[in-house]
């Protein structure tokens, strides 16, 4: 059977009148923008939870050493990939500030409809790492320089820098030290020790390891500065990951 | 196909506007208001019947939920398939530019649906599992979380994004004449989440009493969600085509911008 039909507009033509044309173009771009928004806050809140997900959780896991420097790290893959796709093809410099304004949507609601409203935690035990100030940053410098390689570079850099600092007016109450039996910890660590999470034991917390906690009070820029050199080269590889998926190549049948 | 059937699906074809999102909306709207119910659900039934898989009362308000949700996942899957392949157009050559317009406008609406469920199954279930697993010890595979995260939430966008990868392979021409390498990664990849969880949980059955969310066994989860990117080509490609077919107004699109 056929199902091809062509009626109600002019021979050789898809639009019946400008109008038509118009009104269904404006509504098929913020649908198909929804669609990337939706897609983007799935895949990568996926990939975020999956390989930052324990820092990004708990309060008592937000240490100044692993998490400054795998969080950022792991966020910068979408943010490159998202800006590479928007810049390139739509000329659009928020990449960066989208994927982590869907990531933060995402994770709002999952922290409070789930881990509060399911499992019972309070809220500042599990808030989520703030990103969006280093999404703004990155797309800045996208924006300015025009360029991915001034963009990784510099941008890259910053990304990991800012990471600590714009989490720190929320984050440093719950580094306030106290004093419970005798022990001294922070207030994070007195929630994570109320709030018991059986499956996760405190023995495979994975905090302030090893011996850089020798560098006293500069473990964070250390670990910062990491997080920026490794953020430049994620960059590099995630703005062709970006391309890459933006592939309009296709295959004929017998290829695969 | 009887030719009475063909001119009343051309009569039907020149009433009716090249654009109406109103299918996907609904199915949407009913996803959500399912979603919600699923989620009151768990808050009863996870914590009264949901942490002994030994508990007969387990058995009931937890596994029963599985053996019924998977077979139907599967006819769905493959009533969908195999609808939209029978139903196929067999001369997509002859498409003419508004119908196949409108045809591009419906799969629009197939990928905000996928999109939907991509949301829900990757983002929404699946770090709600975390909170679940990392509070509850597991003595299963088939966890509460699990039962409505992998099977049901996983298997609903998968159905979803089929349901729009067949109709673009069936009725649209740019995407039914060859294969979009684009759209072919942007559905078998998150497809590929579901049988990744074949190695998640014979992973857990080492590991089931420590949950770290970020152990290396769960990164074949990320690898697929990867290729969702791919959105990203299926746009560009919806994009120049629409672009094709819309020449003459070229200059009133400039005008808007």
């Amino acid at each position: 059977m056929s199902i091809s039909t062509e009626t109600g507009a002019p021979a050789g033509k898809a639009w019946k009148s400008k109008e038509e044309f118009l009104g269904c173009v404006i509504l098929t771009d913020w649908i198909l923008l929804v669609v990337l928004f939706a897609v983007l806050l799935g895949s990568f809140h996926i990939h975020y939870m999956l390989l930052a997900g324990d820092w990004d959780f708990w309060i008592d896991f937000k240490d100044r050493r692993m998490w400054p420097t795998v969080a950022p790290i792991v966020a910068m893959c979408f943010a490159a990939a998202a800006q590479s796709f928007l810049w390139t093809k739509l000329r659009l410099p928020i990449g960066a500030t989208t994927v982590t304004l869907a990531l933060l949507i995402g994770e709002w609601i999952n922290r409070y409809d789930n881990f509060w409203g399911w499992t019972f935690f309070p809220i500042n035990l599990v808030t989520p790492s703030a990103l969006i100030p280093m999404g703004f940053w990155l797309d800045i410098v996208l924006l300015l320089s025009g360029s991915w390689l001034i963009t990784a570079l510099i941008g890259g850099l910053g990304w990991g820098l800012l990471f600590y600092p714009i989490n720190w007016p929320w984050l440093a109450q719950f580094h306030q030290a106290a004093e419970v039996d005798g022990v001294l910890l922070t207030l994070a660590d007195l929630i994570g020790f109320n709030s018991v999470r059986t499956g996760t034991p405190e023995y495979i917390r994975m905090i302030e390891r090893g011996t850089l906690r020798t560098f006293g009070k500069d473990v964070v820029p250390v670990a910062a500065f990491f997080a920026g050199f490794i953020s430049m080269l994620v960059y590099f590889l995630w703005w062709k990951i970006g391309a890459w998926f933006s592939t309009t190549r296709y295959l004929e049948s017998d290829e695969i | 196909m009887s030719v009475t059937t063909e001119k009343a699906a051309r009569a039907a074809a020149e009433t009716e506007t090249i654009v109406n999102y109103w299918p996907a909306y609904w199915t949407m709207i009913a996803l959500f208001v399912f979603y919600v119910c699923v989620r009151i659900y768990e808050q009863y039934f996870g914590w009264y019947a949901g942490l002994d898989s030994f508990d007969p009362l387990f058995q009931k308000y937890w596994l029963s939920i599985m053996w019924i949700e998977l077979p139907l996942e599967f006819i769905a899957f493959c009533g969908i398939g195999g609808y939209m392949w029978k139903t196929r157009d067999r001369n997509i050559d002859r498409v003419g530019p508004r119908e196949e317009m409108r045809r591009i406008l419906v799969l629009i609406g197939w990928l905000a649906i996928y999109a939907f469920t991509v949301y829900w199954g990757a983002s929404y279930f699946t770090e709600q599992d975390g909170t679940w697993h990392q509070t509850v010890i597991r003595d299963t595979d088939f966890t509460p979380s699990h039962i409505l995260e992998f099977y049901l939430s996983y298997p609903i966008y998968i159905i979803a994004g089929w349901g729009g990868f067949m109709y673009a392979r069936t009725r649209v021409p740019m995407f039914a004449k060859r294969i979009s390498l684009a759209y072919l990664m942007f559905w078998a990849g998150p497809f590929m989440i579901f049988p990744n969880i074949g190695l998640n949980e014979w992973g857990h059955t080492f590991w089931f009493m420590e949950e770290l969310f970020t152990a290396p066994l769960h990164w074949g989860f990320v690898f697929f969600g990867w290729f969702a990117l791919a959105v990203f080509g299926v746009a560009i490609q919806i994009f120049d085509r629409v672009i094709e077919l819309s020449k003459e107004y070229e200059k009133d699109v400039s005008a808007l911008v």
